[in-house]
């Protein structure tokens, strides 16, 4: 009973945290970042984490990420348990697992845009065959990105650096993918689109994804919000 | 503007430090040289003038030291007046104590009479008359000579037992010897003897020909300058290598500069932004580049102290027969140290404040918030590039042609400063064509390295310096040391050469001789005892037709021409009054030959001619000598030593070639091992300059290590990412200035090394140079150790919220 229940969750949840808590500093600065999470992530759907700045709810991406490490609580990700993981494994887990796009866009300057994209393939050892470079030409083609392949990031404008950094985050098919205030530096027209192309990910691709915003506009575009205040679930 | 010079002299103080050491090191190298150049001096100020205190006048040579006293009218001028003078000098003799053969030894005079006496007595007492010497306390500690051990000085007839009565001390270079005997003993030696002066006092009377008197104080001012000059002259060469030190921290700081500066551009712009001036803005961080140079040059300037004493204590502990007085502070150098450093400092940063000037107040607004610092290459700058290189070259074509060191000098330095302007277009494309070798591995690192050319370019030239004139320097020595190898195979073509004047050498002997450790091949050398009209005493003459067994250059001083007979001309010493070409009478019992002088050097006291000569001599032959040729790695001393125990009681004497060859493969070994222990300083500076490179460039890319990290890069990745970056960097430099220092010994080589010694050949020693490359290799790896840790340790995290 208990095991069908497990797989059934298994098959459903991309990712939970379990009582989760994250303090920095200690005495009378501690601050409580996370206040005991739980929380299920529907695999295939796009969920937005929203709350003003100060929620908590970056450092949860952070440590659903396995970029950061929590206080207490647990974090499973694809079935793994993160904690349970030294840094090296961590990084191949992360590499291997999970796709990341930034608010700054944080493409390499010394990089083309194609690079770019595969370089998480690269970073894995990983040939770069065919197949590859085919799945790198159809996200291109996906976010409209396939005629600026050989240009460097400064000569791209932000909506296509961060739809660069789609395609980089989607190229090792992540089991999450986390998108970090993804519109926080674009216009509205820009936005739009970028936080059209994370949805069709999610719904055409079957791809998790998880978006950190403050803004409502924003995480309209979201199948579900888990709203955030003060270190914890509203 | 105040609080903001405080708070970033705060702030970024600590990113200084390695550009400030290597000022520092610099510096130091200046100082050092200092102090040791002025204890060099006050060392040699004391005991000079000792032998000639008492003395109203110094009679010694005109035009010294071009030249010298005659030693026999200088001896018969001493003679003269008796008690009235005495003459400081030496014999150079072979000597024995305790058996034990002693290395070339000297032998001076010493006064009965205190007045005459300068040596100063450290235990047992002065010599008294005959069958007494004394020996200096440093010659004693080396060669373990006790008061009361017996020495034999000379050799043959002239060899005389002296018993060791006392032990002195004797500063006065001009004047010291190993060991001392009374004069009238030193006469036994007279041919040997070589006069520097002889103190008079009274009247002077008829001086010998080509001397001339002068008070003592003018005698000691005459040496004092030149040995002065000498210490100068070797000061010079040091603040050579000290320059090349400076200039290789003066692109250190530089680069650490514009680093720094690329780096707080945004903050520039900021204060611009919010109403600072260009005037003020550029102040502060002129005020900062001071405040570095200062705290380096003093840092420098008290490190060179401490060392520059600390040596001059080591060298008196090692080599106690160089004098090393307790200097005084070297006000001047220390204060010219001082202020090359901060000069130094502030004019390598003076181009970089000055593209702060250009920073518009504009960029502050700019969203953009990545730094990287793109470099564009001026033409003006390659335009010149091109111009010194085409004018070095030219430079140095005609220095071949013409043998003019000048034109060398010149061309070097155009050359090379063509090479460090068009650096920015030349490394960058070196370093991609190094790193693709790499495969994908090697490609971001590739990529990270060329990313700024101009600090690339910057950082490898600081390297490139020290490597040019590393790798010179070692083709330089292997070339000038094959030469003087064939040379000295001419010279000495025996390595030792043991001859029997009197009796022809036994079968025992040859087999004793064979059984020598460090013995490879011994020959005996038939002939026969002959008389040859101009030499005092019989020689044997013989022939050699196995001398290519044991010779170093193949039996070609062996292969004599019929009527010919070849005379060793060192064996003979100054006295050999034959010159080549004389024709001499040769008699071997009542047979005879009329031969004609050859004169070459290296195989003994024995006269080498044609076996058809010989055979008109002598019916039957015996072997007079024994030629040896030493196994490599043979001690020359020892074997020298070992063969003449063997030698002695038959009555044979040993002429030891091995030894010259030694000692002039030492000296050479010597001047190349401190040229290249001196570049070594500029080398670190250098590398110092890389690894604070990729510090701070690491700090530029805090965030997107953090991103690598964050897409899955393993630290161990990272780490071997930057490690990559430095490698390339040190060995693109290295292999670059391989090239270069090549290039400029073959230029060397065809300028001075073929005129010296015409038949040498280019040497380049390969494995050597390749070692020079693995070396800087792993340095750069080194280099890349500190600045890797610091960057791996960011988490990912971290990294992605630094802003």
């Amino acid at each position: 009973m208990t095991t069908t229940t497990q797989q059934a969750t298994q098959e459903t949840v991309a990712a939970s945290a379990r009582n989760l808590t994250k303090t920095y500093g200690q005495g009378d600065t501690q601050v409580h970042a996370l206040r005991g999470i739980d929380l299920d992530l529907s695999r295939g759907r796009f969920a937005a984490i929203m709350g003003p700045s100060g929620s908590g709810k970056s450092t949860l991406m952070h440590c659903l990420a396995g970029l950061d490490q929590p206080s207490g609580g647990t974090v499973t990700v694809a079935g793994t348990d993160l904690g349970s993981l030294d840094d090296d494994t961590l990084t191949i887990f992360r590499r291997e697992h999970i796709g990341f796009v930034f608010q700054s866009f944080n493409l390499l300057p010394t990089l083309t845009a194609g690079e770019n994209i595969v370089l998480p393939l690269e970073l894995g050892d990983r040939r770069i065959d065919d197949a590859a470079r085919e799945r790198a030409h159809m996200l291109a083609d996906i976010l409209g990105v396939a005629d600026r392949l050989g240009h460097r990031p400064t000569e791209l404008s932000g909506g296509q650096q961060q739809r660069v950094a789609i395609a980089r985050a989607l190229i090792t098919q992540p089991d999450l993918l986390f998108a970090d205030e993804p519109t926080g530096n674009l216009d509205s027209t820009t936005s739009a689109e970028v936080l059209d192309h994370l949805r069709q990910s999610a719904r055409e691709l079957g791809q998790t994804v998880v978006m950190v915003t403050h803004e409502r506009d924003a995480a309209a575009y979201a199948d579900y919000v888990v709203t955030m205040q003060d270190g914890r679930i509203v | 503007m105040r609080t903001v010079f405080l708070a970033s002299l705060r702030t970024h103080i600590r990113r200084y430090v390695a550009a400030a050491i290597a000022v520092a090191v610099a510096v130091a190298f200046v100082v050092v040289v200092g102090v040791l150049t002025s204890g060099a001096h006050s060392g040699l100020m004391d005991g000079l003038g000792a032998p000639y205190r008492n003395a109203d006048h110094v009679v010694s040579a005109v035009g010294w030291p071009a030249s010298v006293l005659d030693p026999k009218a200088a001896i018969a001028f001493t003679e003269r007046h008796g008690e009235n003078a005495a003459a400081t000098g030496r014999a150079t003799l072979p000597a024995r104590a305790n058996g034990r053969r002693l290395s070339e030894t000297t032998v001076g005079p010493i006064a009965t009479s205190e007045e005459w006496r300068w040596q100063k007595l450290s235990s047992g007492r002065f010599p008294a008359g005959t069958g007494e010497a004394v020996v200096d306390v440093y010659f004693a500690l080396a060669e373990n000579i006790e008061v009361g051990d017996r020495v034999r000085i000379g050799e043959g007839a002239a060899a005389r037992d002296a018993r060791v009565v006392g032990l002195v001390e004797s500063p006065s270079p001009p004047a010291q010897a190993a060991m001392y005997v009374t004069w009238p003993q030193l006469l036994q030696w007279r041919d040997h003897i070589h006069l520097t002066a002889v103190a008079v006092r009274g009247e002077v009377g008829q001086l010998p020909e080509g001397a001339k008197a002068q008070s003592p104080e003018g005698f000691a001012a005459e040496r004092l300058t030149y040995v002065q000059n000498r210490v100068n002259s070797l000061s010079v060469m040091l603040l050579l290598f000290a320059g090349i030190a400076l200039f290789v921290s003066v692109l250190v700081i530089a680069n650490t500069f514009s680093i720094l500066f690329a780096q707080r551009l945004r903050d520039f712009a900021l204060l611009r932004c919010i109403g600072a001036t260009r005037r003020q803005v550029v102040r502060s961080v002129r005020r900062e580049a001071a405040v570095v140079g200062v705290l380096a040059s003093l840092t420098g300037t008290l490190v060179g102290i401490g060392l520059g004493y600390g040596l001059i204590a080591l060298i008196n502990a090692l080599t106690p027969t160089i004098p090393m007085g307790a200097a005084e502070l070297p006000t001047p150098w220390l204060l010219g140290g001082f202020a090359v450093g901060l000069v130094v400092t502030m004019v390598a940063s003076w181009l970089p404040t000055r593209r702060v000037v250009r920073v518009s107040p504009l960029a502050a607004l700019r969203p953009d918030t990545a730094v990287d610092v793109h470099t564009a290459t001026g033409l003006v700058r390659l335009a010149l590039a091109a111009i010194l290189l085409v004018t070095g070259l030219t430079l140095l074509g005609l220095a071949m042609v013409q043998d003019s060191t000048a034109l060398m000098v010149a061309g070097g330095g155009s050359v090379f400063a063509g090479v460090l302007l068009f650096g920015p277009v030349l490394v960058p494309r070196l370093v991609r064509i190094t790193g693709a070798l790499l495969g994908p591995a090697g490609r971001l690192a590739t990529k990270n390295a060329v990313r700024n050319p101009r600090r690339t370019a910057t950082t490898t030239a600081s390297l490139l310096v020290g490597v040019t004139l590393t790798t010179a320097v070692l083709t330089g020595m292997a070339t000038w040391r094959s030469s003087l190898d064939e040379q000295i195979g001419r010279d000495h073509p025996i390595d030792v050469a043991l001859t029997s004047p009197k009796e022809p050498v036994t079968t025992d002997l040859l087999n004793r001789v064979r059984h020598t450790p460090g013995v490879e091949q011994a020959i005996p050398v038939d002939g026969a005892v002959a008389r040859v009209a101009g030499l005092d005493k019989a020689i044997p003459v013989v022939i050699a037709p196995a001398a290519a067994q044991v010779a170093r250059d193949g039996g070609a001083f062996a292969r004599v021409e019929p009527g010919k007979i070849g005379i060793d001309s060192e064996a003979f010493g100054k006295n050999l009054s034959l010159r080549p070409g004389d024709r001499v009478t040769v008699h071997v019992g009542d047979r005879r030959a009329q031969l004609q002088v050859a004169v070459g050097s290296g195989w003994g006291p024995v006269g080498v001619v044609a076996p058809e000569t010989l055979a008109t001599l002598t019916d039957a032959p015996e072997p007079h000598a024994i030629w040896i040729r030493a196994s490599s790695g043979a001690d020359p001393a020892q074997l020298g030593g070992d063969l003449d125990e063997l030698a002695d009681p038959v009555g044979a004497t040993i002429e030891n070639g091995l030894r010259t060859w030694e000692s002039l493969d030492q000296q050479l070994g010597i001047y190349a091992w401190s040229a290249l222990g001196l570049l070594g300083i500029a080398v670190v500076i250098a590398l110092i300059g890389i690894a604070n490179t990729l510090g701070l460039s690491v700090l530029e890319r805090a965030r997107e290590h953090a991103m690598l990290r964050a897409l899955g890069l393993t630290r161990r990745q990272l780490r071997r990412m930057l490690a990559t970056e430095a490698v390339l960097l040190s060995v693109v430099a290295t292999l670059l200035g391989t090239v270069i220092g090549v290039g400029f010994a073959w230029v060397g080589y065809e300028t001075i090394v073929k005129r010296a010694l015409s038949d040498a050949t280019m040497q380049v020693p390969w494995p050597l140079l390749g070692v020079v490359v693995l070396i800087a290799a792993l340095a750069g790896l080194l280099a890349a150790v500190l600045p890797a840790r610091r960057a791996a340790r960011v988490t990912p995290a971290a990294g992605l919220s630094l802003d």
